[in-house]
This record gives C-alpha cells, structure tokens and sequence, in this order.
C-alpha cells in the first residue's frame, strides 16, 4: 500500500500533534476531584478528543483515497505575512506610516504583474486615507512617524 | 399589548438619529465590503469589528446587525451579477439569479432579491418579538447541566454549516475549544497555555482570530487563486418588477420567509439550510420545475426571503439562551462581551432597550437595505470592476490597523498573522475554519457549565440524562452525528468502490 499524502492525513498529524502537545504542555495542571473539577480536567478532556480524531483521519486516510493537497500559493502566502508581521514588529518603534506603506508595498509584490507607480500612488492614497481614518475617527493612539 | 408596547421602545431606541446613523452607517458598508469577491459577512463583520468598539451598546450591536444585513445582501448582489456568491448562504441565489441576469434581467433580479428579503425581514423582526420573550422565559429554568448539553448540541449541530467531512470539521471546534482555555483560569488563577506571555493572560481576542483568519488568511486564498473568467453583466436596465412579477413574487418569498424563520432558529441551521431548502421546496411544487436553473424568479425569491428572514431568527438563540447558531452569531457573541453584556435569558429583563432596539433596528437595517441598494445597484456594479490587485492591499491595511486598536497592542497583530498563515494552511487542508471559532467562542462557557454541573451533582455525571432538558439535547446531539455520519460512511464506501473499479 501507498502511502497518500493527502489533506484528511496532514490534517489528521496536524490534530494529533497540537493534541498531544496540549497534554504534555498542559502535564502539571491539577486535575481536581470529579466533584471540583481542576484547570487541567477540561483541556486533557478536549485534547484527548483531538487526538482521537486526528488518530481517525490518519487511519482512514489509508483507506479512503482522499483528496490530495492542492498547490501552496508560497509568492502570496510569503509576501503577505512578512507584510503584516512586519507591521506588528514596527509600528511601535518606526511609526504607523513607516509600517502601513511596508504593508502595501509588499502585500502588492504578491502579484508578478508589479508595477512602481500604480503600487506607490496606492500607498499614499490608502495610507493617507485609511489613517487619518483610524487617527481622527476612532482617536487610535498610534504615532505617525518613528520614535527614536 | 405587552409586545406592542416593547416594540414601542425598541422604535424609540432604534430610531434615536445617532442609531439611526450606525444602522445606515452599518448596512451601507456592510454590502460596500459585503460586494467585494471572497468576502462574506463573517469576514466583513471581522473587519469592521474595530470601528463598533468605541460606540455605545446600543448603536454598537445595532450598526453590526446592520453591516451583517448588507454584508448578506451584497453576497446576493455578487451572486447575481458575476455569479459570484459571496457567502454560501447566497450559493442558491446564482443558479437562477444570474441567469436572470444574463438574459438582461439583472435589475428585476436584484429588485426582487431586495422585495423578498425586505418582506422576510419584516416578517421576521414579528416573530422575534412574539417569540424571543417566550424562549428566554423558558430558558431561565435552565440549569448548568442543561446548558451544557445545549452547547454541545449547537456545537455538533453546527457541523451542518461547515461543507465537507464531519471528523474536520468536529476537530476544529476542538481545536477553537482549545484555543479558548488560554489565559487565566477563573476559579485557580492559573495561567493555561500562555507560554510565559503576560499579554496571554486574557486569552487571544477572537477579533484577532476572526481578523486573522477570515481577513489576512483569506486574502492569502483569493490570491492563491487564479483570476477566475468573471462575466461582467452591465445591463440592469428595468429594474423595478412589474405588478405581473410582483405577484409572481409574493408567495414564493411568503413561502420562503416562513421556512427560513423555522430553519433559523434551529442551531446550526442558519441562512444556508434555509435558502437550500425554500430553494427545493419551490422547485418540487412549481408546475413547470424546468425552468429552475434557467431564470425562474421564484427560484430568486423564495431563497432569498429564507436566508433573510433565517438569518433573523438565528438571533432568537443568540439573545434568549446565549448560544451562536452560525459564526456570525459567534462575533455577535464575542462584541457584546467586548462590552461587558452577556447574551442569555436575563439579557431581555435588564438590557430592555438594547434587546428591543435590535429588534426595531433588524426592521429598519431591511428597510435602509431596500431604500439604498435599489438606487445603488449600477453602483455596486461598478465597484465589483475595481481590480483586485487595488482592493485586498486596502483590506491588509485594515485588518492590521483593526486588530492593533483593539487594545493598542502590536503583538496582537504578529498574533492575527498567525492566524492569517493558520487560516490559509486550513483551506488548503479542506478544513472549514468557521467551527473553530464557533469552539472558541463556546468552550470557555462549556467548561464553565460543566464545572457548575459536576459542582452540584458532587461529580456524578448522571446529572446529564437525568435532567429532562438536558438529556432532550444530548439525545437530539446523538441524532445529529448520526444523520451526519451515516451518509458520510456511505459515501466513504462509494469512494473506496469507486478506487477499486479503477
């Protein structure tokens, strides 16, 4: 028998292991009495649950030809995660306009089709627009520009 | 009359002019994003959620049920004008609204759309409040065992929203359950899962997973899509139904808005069941059923008025027993614990206004929708032509502004892109990432009531079936994973036959 890489047998490892991760990291929460149930009772409860599942999907996956995983979009996934994460890394220190043109720029470099002028008149427009949006509507106390 | 009297005030609160400005404010974003390819009300609600926090109660769950109205809405808008459903509960609505609209009746198609939902809505806003009352009563009786079994039940019974296979979908709202025990524990202060992240302390904000997830992961998805052949209908001339279509509309969307009122109150049932079934049930008694699939305007109507007049009626769960029937009754949920109110049986007696001004304001979101989106249409339209390489920048920017102003923390948003690849990885693992925060919303109140429940059976678990209301919602639990399991075992045969074949 060949073993199928498909998405019932990720997802089913996926499900075992934040499973069985939750119970070791979850090892030393006190359990309590059925009667005084403790912090540990309930999340060893859910997390056997998961196990058990994900042990299901994996042991299925063997027998019922399942669908195979489609194609990773890796350009976009990439561009638009470093895009957002930069942001949460350095709106802080380099200031709202810094980080919201780096989310633009980059989220737009996803897409082959690039093109400098259209992608830098978007930035000022969105960046403008939408923070002065959030700076005045909602008085949001972010600060536009890098604190030193 | 008692009903007549709380309509009375729920009019004056909705109607008070700032409500009156979120309600439009609400519904006239909701179908501007609502519009936009690849995003339903769930992800549209997500993205809004930061701009309600700052408003009172009141205008705050007034303005989300009108976003929620006109996120809906705009799906149907899509679903008839590019064939693209925004939302599954409008899937229905593109097989005989778009050829409608290929045939140059694009107009008359929206028109109805908009008439049926406007009738179910008005419809709909009457039997939540004859209803609702009666529920939340009853459902103050209700002890900890019984909600217990009441969420297990809306849980499992939620799987009917996620399309796919039923094990994916169960392991994801354990997975949310999971999520929703970090931070704190209540009773022993001791900090679970927080991986020594003082901000953990409170658990993750589920606007941070919605926003994640239904916002950054889904941008990620549509990207990863290739542009799709779109057929762009311009012509939505005549749009106002003549009194020949009007009459060919109003018992098919009477039909509909009945069936999708019972359907929604059903947890897990929601607007997509609802359209589905008022779309078959048109289909079986029409004299002629060829013409469904090639332009019947029934085949728009009935569903249509069902989604809507289902997707009212999901509230009467929400406000009288505290239980989200649908994800976005779970960020209904979620925003009024943002301030402070918990959504239950006590919520109509002390929160009258801000219950009875949802009530009135579900009338008037109808209302706004009919008045603004019948002269927007070409509007709307024209915004769907908007490329998307200028939309989804706009809608990251959003999201990462959104989840840092929820409590001014940045790390919440390295949290949301998280999330973000989390939601991507999910849909290319075919898994529905709508139960996960359905679990999450719902595990801490699980684990709660269980807790109470074993607390004062002295840690029999006999509590639960001896209880009658709890063993009626364990026992209809029961029945849901079998109705759910058995065609999948049946199926899963086919598939194994089919291999051998090969």
């Amino acid at each position: 028998m060949r073993i199928r890489i498909t998405t019932d047998l990720v997802t089913g490892i996926l499900f075992v292991s934040l499973g069985l991760f939750a119970i070791g990291y979850g090892w030393n929460y006190p359990l309590g009495t059925p009667q005084r149930i403790g912090p540990g009772y309930f999340p060893l409860l859910v997390s056997s649950g998961l196990v058990l599942l994900g042990l299901i999907l994996v042991i299925r996956s063997f027998f019922i030809a399942g669908d195979r995983i489609e194609a990773i979009a890796l350009r976009p996934l990439l561009a638009v995660l470093l895009g957002t994460l930069l942001f949460g890394i350095l709106v802080e220190k380099a200031g709202f306009i810094i980080s919201a043109v780096l989310v633009v720029v980059l989220a737009r470099l996803s897409d082959r089709d690039f093109r400098p002028l259209e992608v830098a008149i978007l930035a000022v427009v969105l960046v403008g627009f939408i923070g002065s949006l959030f700076w005045f509507g909602l008085s949001l106390p972010l600060h536009p520009f890098p604190q030193w | 009359m008692d009903v007549l009297s709380n309509l009375a005030l729920g009019f004056s609160v909705a109607l008070e002019p700032i409500n009156l400005l979120y309600a439009f404010l609400g519904v006239l974003l909701g179908t501007a994003i609502g519009v936009l390819p690849g995003l339903g009300p769930v992800a549209t609600i997500s993205i809004l959620l930061p701009v309600t926090f700052t408003l009172q109660p009141q205008s705050a769950i007034i303005m989300l049920a009108g976003i929620y109205y006109g996120a809906a809405y705009g799906g149907s808008t899509t679903a008839i004008l590019v064939n693209l459903p925004g939302e599954s509960s409008s899937v229905v609505t593109t097989i005989d609204g778009y050829q409608m609209a290929r045939q140059g009746k694009a107009g008359l198609a929206l028109a109805t759309a908009a008439l049926s939902s406007f009738m179910a809505g008005t419809i709909a806003t009457f039997i939540i409040a004859f209803a609702a009352p009666v529920l939340a009563e009853f459902a103050l009786d209700f002890g900890p065992a019984d909600y217990f079994s009441l969420m297990v039940f809306g849980l499992v019974a939620a799987v009917i929203l996620a399309h796919g296979s039923v094990v994916k979908a169960i392991g994801m709202i354990l997975v949310g359950v999971l999520l929703g025990t970090m931070g704190i524990d209540v009773n022993s202060s001791l900090p679970r899962f927080t991986f020594g992240v003082p901000q953990f302390g409170d658990g993750i904000d589920f606007a941070v997973i919605a926003m994640g997830i239904f916002g950054i992961g889904e941008t990620i998805s549509n990207l990863g899509r290739t542009e799709g052949e779109r057929e762009f209908v311009k012509d939505y001339k005549g749009l106002w139904p003549s009194p020949r279509d009007l009459k060919a509309i109003v018992k098919p969307a009477l039909r509909g808005t009945f069936l999708g009122a019972a359907l929604g109150i059903l947890p897990g049932g929601g607007p997509v069941l609802a359209s589905f079934s008022a779309y078959a049930l048109e289909k079986k008694i029409a004299k002629d059923p060829s013409r469904f699939g090639r332009g019947a305007i029934e085949g728009v109507a009935s569903p249509e008025a069902a989604n809507n007049s289902a997707s009212q009626t999901a509230f009467i769960p929400l406000l009288t027993l505290g239980l989200p029937a649908s994800p976005v009754m779970a960020l209904m949920v979620g925003a009024l614990m943002m301030h402070g109110l918990y959504a239950g049986p006590q919520l109509i007696a002390e929160k009258p206004e801000l219950f009875w001004g949802l009530v009135a304001s579900m009338w008037i979101g109808n209302f706004l929708l009919v008045v603004l989106n019948l002269p927007l249409v070409g509007f709307w339209a024209r915004l769907l032509t908007v490329p998307y390489r200028l939309l989804y920048p706009s809608i990251l920017l959003i999201c990462c502004i959104g989840v840092f102003s929820i409590r001014n923390d940045a790390l919440d948003v390295i949290v949301a892109s998280v999330f973000g690849l989390v939601g991507y990885v999910l849909t290319r693992l075919q898994c529905e990432p709508a139960p996960l925060l359905l679990g999450f919303i719902l595990g801490p109140l699980i684990e709660e009531n269980l807790r109470r429940a074993l607390l004062i059976s002295h840690g029999s678990p006999s509590v639960f079936v001896e209880r009658p209301i709890s063993l009626v919602f364990l026992i209809l639990t029961a029945l849901v994973v079998l109705v759910l399991v058995l065609p999948a075992i049946r199926s899963g045969r086919e598939k194994v036959f089919a291999e051998e074949a090969n």
